[in-house]
């Protein structure tokens, strides 16, 4: 009962006007986000960033603010995928698989209805199970030492490709690289100067900011002049509202089935939102049976992707609240934001920042309250902008990334660096080296050589010390496993993920 | 179907790791003696992954991605060079004139009419400039707009 009391305490944070509608404002924009293509929740909010930073906000209000971004990006994503058979980001993609043909059947004004109720039930099934778990996590894991929590990052790298990632090498290249770019700067612990070459701006290290905006937001733009998909796609009629009560009653079970499974998915490092979706979709076809139409437009189809990976939205909030190691992309950037306000992440936040954290959570559930008002009246404006093409819409964001990145310091040094880090990301995303561990990296990397320094200096240089506890083994074990079973399993799986795709008849 | 791509990319890799891991063995002992975990330690660590890594990639390297050629590959060009001269330009101009040559010159290659493009440009500068400099108080660069 001691965690509802905190959970008060959250509220009474949440609740305070100022927050309620940076709330309301994040939940609009993280909408937007979600649902243009080529403007994923990890790229949203790290523009926002820099934007929330030199606004002054306070932490509460910087965190509540992202957060419902974070939330309303997965509500967003559904938007394309029904409309335009494209996921506005990848955990939408099994909505595409009934939603569209929905749509088709001129009855998109339902699957945007529905599948909003489906992420509300999501979200909040999520946010029930991260209320339950988080506190309990945070208290085990205070009982970590530094070699397991030299063990634990290790393990978020090695997990972080995800099980269906294709190459765990370029995972651990990307990782390595992330981490020796924190390394640059003055040496916390000795004073001594590395990779500065002399450079003055390079002595306070690099500012992961503006490498997380280069690398997601300016990539993302030279990716679309690539393409030359800047026309845009044309503009899909949403029709009237024909659900029926009765139609709804009947998602009911799936809908609680599809959160409870994309929660779990989310808290389990390497799974994310969307193995979530994939696996709440798959489940749902076999208890559905014969009985469905899945893939030509049946509303289950649509409901269980979208609670699934809701649920797992708020689900990938446990590991990096409390442990302070993201399991995802977005999370990872929502983890900068926290570190950039000078918090430390983990176990200790509970008690330290017991209002912030207690706020984002209620936030959450705030956010989804509104996300779902939002969501059901406004869904014509959405689409509508949905019709903006990218041509426009791409250079004035790039645009809002330089002013974010240029108010932190008012120096076009770090515009430079920011641009260098977009052509970077640019190669790397070409040559099919993930972005986000290099992220990880760039945030972890620091505390990583704290606590080996740590973990060493304690056991008097011993290094078996990293794994001599049962836990620290254990952690070692599940992070091997991590890169040996994207051999194994990745294949199977991404095939399967692809028979799906292919499965509905209408994925032209 | 070739993979010179990762084959380049590990090469560079271990280039790179190797001076990094060097690097790293060049610097004065700390103020107080050697520990056992000094500021080389992690880097040397991370040295030796990297190597290990861009090996990995010259000897199993994946199919190379489409790179784009001829008129992408020309588009791209002009794309950063927009972005480094908008850059450039930001303080001596001001943020208005070019955040509109910026956004105006990009929506333009991107396939937008010339006219929309730098309207385009023009009003999101001017929106977003009011929006800093009035309503946030964060102050751009006013440049050659800037009233004595």
């Amino acid at each position: 009962m001691e965690t509802l009391g905190f959970l008060m305490e959250g509220f009474a944070v949440a609740l305070t006007p100022y927050n309620l509608m940076f709330a309301l404002f994040g939940a609009f924009v993280g909408t937007l986000i979600g649902c243009l293509p080529g403007l994923g929740p990890a790229n949203g909010v790290a523009i926002l960033i820099p934007l929330a930073f030199t606004l002054g906000l306070p932490p509460e209000t910087a965190m509540i603010l992202l957060t419902a971004v974070y939330a309303g990006a997965m509500y967003g994503g559904r938007i394309s995928s029904i409309l335009l058979n494209i996921p506005g980001d990848e955990p939408a993609m099994m909505t595409c698989l009934d939603g569209y043909p929905m749509a088709r059947k001129g009855r998109a004004a339902d699957a945007l209805a529905v599948s909003a109720i489906a992420s509300f039930a999501g979200g909040l099934i999520g946010t029930i199970g991260l209320i339950m778990l988080a506190p309990v996590l945070a208290r085990f894991a205070l009982t970590f030492g530094p070699a397991e929590y030299f063990a634990l990052f290790l393990l978020a790298f090695a997990t972080l490709g995800g099980i269906t990632g294709k190459n765990p090498v370029k995972t651990v290249v990307a990782a390595t690289l992330g981490i020796m770019i924190s390394t640059v700067g003055i040496d916390i612990s000795t004073g001594t100067q590395r990779y500065t070459f002399g450079v003055l701006e390079l002595y306070e290290g690099i500012d992961f900011i503006l490498a997380i905006v280069g690398l997601f937001a300016i990539s993302e733009l030279l990716f679309f002049v690539e393409s030359r998909m800047g026309r845009g796609r044309d503009k899909m009629n949403v029709g009237k509202l024909t659900l029926t009560m009765k139609e709804l009653v009947m998602t009911i079970p799936t809908q609680l089935r599809g959160g409870v499974l994309g929660f779990i998915s989310g808290v389990l490092p390497g799974a994310g939102a969307s193995l979530g979706s994939f696996i709440s979709y798959t489940l749902e076809k076999q208890v559905v049976g014969k009985k469905g139409k899945f893939g030509e437009g049946d509303i289950r189809g649509v409901v269980a992707p979208e609670a699934g990976n809701n649920g797992a939205s708020s689900g990938a909030l446990v590991p990096m609240l409390t442990l302070g190691v993201p399991g995802s992309g977005t999370t990872a950037v929502l983890l900068a934001m926290l570190i950039s306000l000078n918090i430390t992440p983990g176990p200790l936040m509970f008690t330290q920042n017991a209002d912030i954290v207690w706020g984002v959570i209620a936030a959450l559930l705030i956010g989804n309250v509104l996300l779902l008002v939002l969501n059901i009246p406004l869904v014509g404006f959405f689409v509508k902008l949905l019709s903006v093409p990218p041509m426009y819409l791409l250079p004035i964001v790039t645009m809002v990334a330089f002013v974010g990145i240029y108010s932190i310091s008012h120096s076009t040094f770090d515009l430079y660096f920011m641009v260098a880090f977009g052509v970077a990301g640019y190669f790397l995303r070409k040559l099919e080296i993930p972005l986000v561990p290099i992220i990880l990296g760039l945030l972890l990397g620091p505390e990583m050589e704290k606590n080996l320094g740590h973990a060493l200096v304690l056991s008097d240089g011993e290094w078996s010390v990293l794994w001599a506890s049962p836990l620290a083994m254990g952690l070692w074990i599940v992070a091997g496993l991590g890169l040996i079973l994207p051999y194994l399993v990745g294949p199977l799986l991404r095939r399967r993920m692809n028979a799906a795709m292919k499965e509905s008849p209408v994925s032209d | 179907m070739t993979s010179l791509g990762d084959r380049i990319l590990g090469l560079g890799l271990l280039v790179l790791a190797v001076a990094y891991g060097w690097a790293a063995q060049q610097w004065p002992e700390p103020f107080g003696g050697a520990e056992t975990v000094g500021p080389e330690t992690f880097p040397t660590m991370l040295a030796v992954v990297l190597v290990a890594g861009s090996l990995y990639l010259m000897i199993k390297p994946d199919p190379d991605a489409q790179w784009p050629v001829g008129k992408s590959a020309f588009e791209l060009v002009i794309s950063l060079v927009v972005l480094v001269v908008y850059t450039l330009l930001l303080e001596p101009l001001g943020f208005v004139i070019a955040t509109t040559l910026a956004v105006g010159t990009l929506s333009w290659r991107m396939g937008a009419a010339p006219r929309p493009a730098f309207l385009t440009g023009l009003l999101s500068a001017v929106v977003v400039f009011v929006l800093f400099n009035y309503g946030l108080s964060l102050s751009l660069p006013a440049g050659l707009l800037e009233v004595h």
